[in-house]
């Protein structure tokens, strides 16, 4: 191991560690993000540029470079690739499938993994989709947001709702069987009516996954800016927003298994499952996230600082927490509830060695209000889903 | 050598930032008290408080030494007296100490109600009142008005005044010579038998109370046995001295005209009260000085620690205030609603403000207070009287044959612009309209007749807001009246909170009630449960808000693994929660049980 290599991970991962329970050892993911954006969205805070010149092509080999270096410390299959953004497209078909093809060469792959590469419905083309296929990619999430164009444009997004019609069309004809397709509610202007019309038109498209996500105004974005001004719905619409979903993505044949995210039987999302699951996780790029070997640990959040970072064999960690059992107990009541698989109080005092009582009094408590509901393994119902956080830090007292 | 006739005992009578520190503070300069630099921070404002607030809240002394045109060497004792309406008893001990009294009137502003109470105050003790014009260098200095004014509505001549800027030092020497012309020197018999006023104490780690006396009559000897005459206490004196502008100067004894003071190792000022006369064990004199009174708190308020935890802390806190503050009063009482804390006694509104930000402030305690309340005497049928000054105890309306609440005499200053404003405030706080007179064009003096429940709200605030900030309030309290008074309680989710009664008279009753409602409705935050908010009297309700139940509260994306940040948002929520109150299954946070006790807004 050399000098680099214990900058990037500063610790060598333990060795293969043995099987415990009847179950296999979970296997790791790699989430790669690609900070491209033509324009950003007025509500995105996530970390994106712009890019020129040849920026595209130095950043692919700084990620290249940098998941060689990291592939000799994973010593177990990878099940889930996730190439998200940003933009994917944006940094060109050519680097998109080199990148694609170099994690399956430098990391043992499963023999049915979980590829995914999240689209825009601007960059969309039957071209670059053919060659995503090709590359070993097995599923598409297209941003789609909305059916109702005005809202498309408040949002800042690039696309109508006719060209993000058109992108999935050009997935399924691409021979893609597995599409994800995301869907805002919170947005400037929408109304009851609007919303149920873009949930409709979604579940016209067919997609075998959808996530539905309320929108958030964050600091720092355009959005927040004029959050004053701006028609945006209040709390107590989103709730009812987030119910319609629920209630028509349910009856259109979605299981509802996360609280944002629907899918057909069969078609959850690996790569998610694996964050809310405290399953191994790798991110590389800038401001990507990892959970691997009892750590989290995050990438510099800016683009120029990975790219030297990686080039000159220096620091790209920016912060790293040894995650105590303790707070792994708390991750896995608070992760765990956003699953409507919930938490098993039994699994959590053999995993943890904490007592689930008082936890399990708690939610007791929030199943006589109709919050929760219990069959040997706890969960949240949907109105429970919508006051999760209220939920889950009342848990936290108790952990 | 001591020579009677040529000390001078004075005192500042002034507005607040009408400049009186700042005149004392060249006085001692001009009297080579005290180098500038040491001049920024203000001598006699000695409390950081007091400082940040431009009040003066405690009596000092100070001794300076000053020669005359005459060519003659004077002392000067400057005797400072607090500036607000709850420390009114301590003005007119101090002004008792003096033989003058420095009038000191920003010409720009003119007079204000308060220095026309002090005013009316040092008159009535037989002081001869000096007008001094301060600010003339303002732009909007208008001395002839104020001098003219002065003559109006105190009467006394002005047109001697000095003219002058403290700030700039302009003039400041002729006030000197001022106080050694007119302020007449004391008199007092040597070999009579000692007779002493307290006119302040201060409490010292080291050397236990500082005494602050004048002497009237007799000697004040180091090793005397002397009696507090009021109090009965006895000690034997170990020390006096003079007040520096630098600090204490001991000495041997205190003559007649001469203003010290003395310790005893005397370990509480409760046993050294203000206008208590003290005399020698072995010789005492025949009758104690006029004008005595024990300070009785007239406003009371629960005052609990945020943090249960830190109720110790807390009476320790006040335990320590009180060695300094004979008129605080405390005892231990429990709120359902806010656990274990103290009832607390006020002499008024600043007073209770005051104490409150010393504790936050110097005992670096989070305190939530409960709304203020004054003492109510209710007669039940059964013909038992009682003072209640918790509402907690104000009886069932059914056993009370009568109530009775203290109605202060209130004097309000205020440009005659807001004259309107004020009228429909005092109207709207059952203020009973006595007279109006106009002080010259531009400013009105109003007279009310008001409950003192009805000013210890928001009464200052309320003013403030009416007015610009140009309103000022100078009350006493004149006596008590029958009153249709009711308990109002507030319930959270049907569940009575305690800490939140309060009693108020029957018209004001459903107005309050619902602005209290409001008020908790805007401060506690949805639930995972409808609460209602009620406000009843007995057991009617007579207002109700709903907190609608908490909806949405959910953190929908997880992007990109980015667990940590989420976790910290819950966790902050958690701690969030630690802050709140939980009233049976509502939780309230603290802010909201200040909240009810600013209500107009």
């Amino acid at each position: 191991m050399n000098r680099r290599d214990r900058k990037r991970i500063n610790k060598e991962p333990r060795a293969k560690r043995r099987v415990t329970d009847d179950r296999l050892e979970p296997l790791p993911g790699i989430y790669i993000h690609i900070p491209f954006c033509r324009k950003k969205c007025d509500y995105c805070d996530f970390y994106s540029v712009i890019p020129a010149s040849d920026l595209q092509q130095r950043y692919t080999e700084a990620l290249l470079t940098h998941l060689r270096e990291t592939s000799q410390f994973v010593h177990s299959p990878v099940e889930t690739v996730y190439i998200g953004g940003g933009t994917p497209a944006m940094l060109g078909e050519k680097n998109l499938v080199t990148l694609l093809k170099e994690v399956q060469r430098l990391y043992a792959i499963t023999s049915s993994p979980e590829i995914t590469v999240e689209l825009n419905p601007e960059s969309t083309s039957f071209k670059l989709l053919s060659s995503l296929k090709k590359a070993g990619c097995t599923r598409l999430s297209i941003g789609v947001q909305s059916a109702v164009d005005d809202e498309l444009k408040k949002l800042g997004r690039l696309h109508t709702f006719d060209e993000a019609k058109s992108a999935v069309e050009l997935c399924r004809k691409a021979g893609f069987d597995n599409i994800s397709v995301d869907l805002m509610y919170g947005i400037e202007g929408q109304t009851p009516e609007s919303f149920r019309y873009s949930l409709q038109e979604v579940i016209n498209l067919d997609p075998e996954h959808v996530s539905c996500y309320g929108l958030k105004v964050e600091q720092g974005t355009p959005l927040w800016d004029r959050r004053e001004t701006a028609d945006l719905p209040d709390d107590d619409a989103q709730a009812d927003f987030y119910e319609t979903a629920c209630t028509m993505l349910r009856q259109a044949g979605y299981q509802h298994y996360e609280i944002s995210n629907f899918a057909k039987p069969g078609y959850a999302s690996q790569h998610n499952l694996k964050y809310w699951r405290l399953e191994p996780y790798l991110g590389f790029g800038p401001g990507a996230h990892s959970d691997f070997a009892g750590r989290r640990y995050s990438i510099v959040s800016s683009l120029d600082a990975y790219i030297e970072g990686i080039e000159n064999d220096g620091e790209v960690i920016e912060e790293m927490e040894e995650i105590l059992p303790q707070q792994r107990a708390a991750e896995y009541v608070m992760l765990r509830l956003r699953l409507a698989e919930g938490f098993d109080p039994s699994e959590f005092l053999r995993q943890f060695m904490i007592w689930p009582d008082s936890i399990e009094d708690k939610l007791r408590e929030y199943e006589k209000s109709g919050h929760a509901k219990v069959d040997g393994r706890w969960s949240l119902t949907e109105k429970g889903f919508l006051i999760s956080n209220t939920i889950i830090s009342s848990l936290l007292e108790y952990i | 050598m001591h020579n009677i006739n040529n000390i001078r005992n004075f005192s500042i009578i002034a507005h607040i930032d009408h400049g009186k520190s700042t005149l004392a503070d060249r006085l001692i300069e001009l009297c080579g008290g005290v180098g500038k630099r040491d001049m920024e921070t203000r001598i006699l404002d000695s409390m950081d408080l007091e400082r940040e607030r431009g009040i003066t809240i405690k009596a000092r002394a100070i001794k300076l030494n000053y020669r005359a045109s005459d060519g003659e060497d004077y002392v000067l004792n400057l005797i400072d007296t607090p500036g607000h309406v709850d420390f009114n008893y301590e003005v007119s001990r101090s002004l008792a100490a003096c033989e003058g009294a420095l009038l000191v009137v920003d010409a720009a502003q003119g007079i204000e109600a308060q220095t026309l109470a002090n005013t009316y105050l040092a008159i009535d003790a037989g002081l001869e009142v000096l007008p001094v014009i301060n600010k003339i260098d303002l732009p909007s200095a208008d001395p002839e008005r104020t001098v003219h004014e002065i003559e109006d509505i105190i009467g006394i001549p002005a047109e001697d005044a000095p003219r002058i800027s403290a700030k700039n030092g302009v003039n400041v020497e002729s006030v000197l010579e001022y106080i050694v012309e007119n302020v007449p020197a004391p008199v007092g018999d040597a070999d009579a038998p000692l007779k002493a006023l307290i006119f302040d104490s201060q409490y010292d780690q080291y050397k236990g109370v500082i005494v602050y006396v004048r002497v009237l009559e007799g000697v004040l000897r180091t090793d005397d046995l002397v009696r507090m005459m009021a109090t009965g206490a006895e000690y034997e004196i170990v020390e006096v001295g003079y007040l520096r502008p630098i600090g204490m100067e001991k000495c041997e004894e205190l003559l007649p005209g001469e203003v010290g003071y003395f310790t005893a190792s005397i370990k509480n000022v409760r046993d050294t009260r203000v206008g208590d006369t003290v005399t020698q064990v072995e010789r005492p004199t025949q009758k104690a000085l006029p004008g005595y009174r024990r300070v009785q708190p007239m406003v009371f308020s629960g005052v609990y620690p945020s943090d249960g935890a830190k109720y110790p802390d807390l009476r320790e806190a006040l335990e320590k205030l009180q060695l300094n503050d004979a008129s605080l009063t405390y005892e231990a009482e429990s709120s359902v609603a806010l656990g274990y804390g103290f009832r607390c006694g006020f002499l008024g509104l600043l007073h209770m403000e005051v104490v409150q930000e010393r504790l936050e402030r110097e005992f670096n305690l989070d305190l939530i207070t409960t709304a203020p309340s004054v003492i109510y005497k209710v007669k039940y049928t059964d013909g038992r009287e009682e003072k209640i000054d918790n509402p907690l105890n104000f009886p069932d309306p059914t056993l009370i044959e009568y109530a009775e609440e203290p109605f202060v005499a209130a004097n309000i200053i205020v440009p005659s612009e807001y004259t309107g404003n004020i009228m429909d405030l005092c109207q709207g706080r059952r203020g009973i309209f006595k007279d109006m007179k106009y002080i010259d064009t531009n400013r009105v003096e109003l007279h009310y007749e008001l409950p003192l429940n009805e000013i210890i709200y928001d009464f200052f605030d309320a003013l403030k807001s009416r007015t610009r900030g140009y309103a000022s309030l100078d009350y006493e309290l004149k006596d008590y009246r029958q009153s249709d008074l009711v308990k109002l309680d507030v319930l959270l989710n049907g569940e009575e909170v305690d800490a939140l009664s309060f009693i108020v008279h029957k018209e004001n009753a459903y107005a309050r009630a619902r602005r209290i409602t409001e008020k908790l409705k805007e401060h506690i935050p949805r639930q995972m449960f409808e609460v209602p908010i009620q406000a009843a009297i007995g057991s009617k309700i007579i207002a109700r808000e709903t907190v609608r139940a908490l909806r949405k509260d959910v953190l929908a994306k997880c992007y990109g693994g980015d667990i940590t940040r989420k976790k910290k948002l819950l966790e902050k929520q958690k701690e969030g929660k630690k802050r709140m109150r939980s009233l049976g299954s509502v939780e309230v946070p603290q802010e909201a049980f200040m909240a009810v006790l600013k209500l107009d807004e």
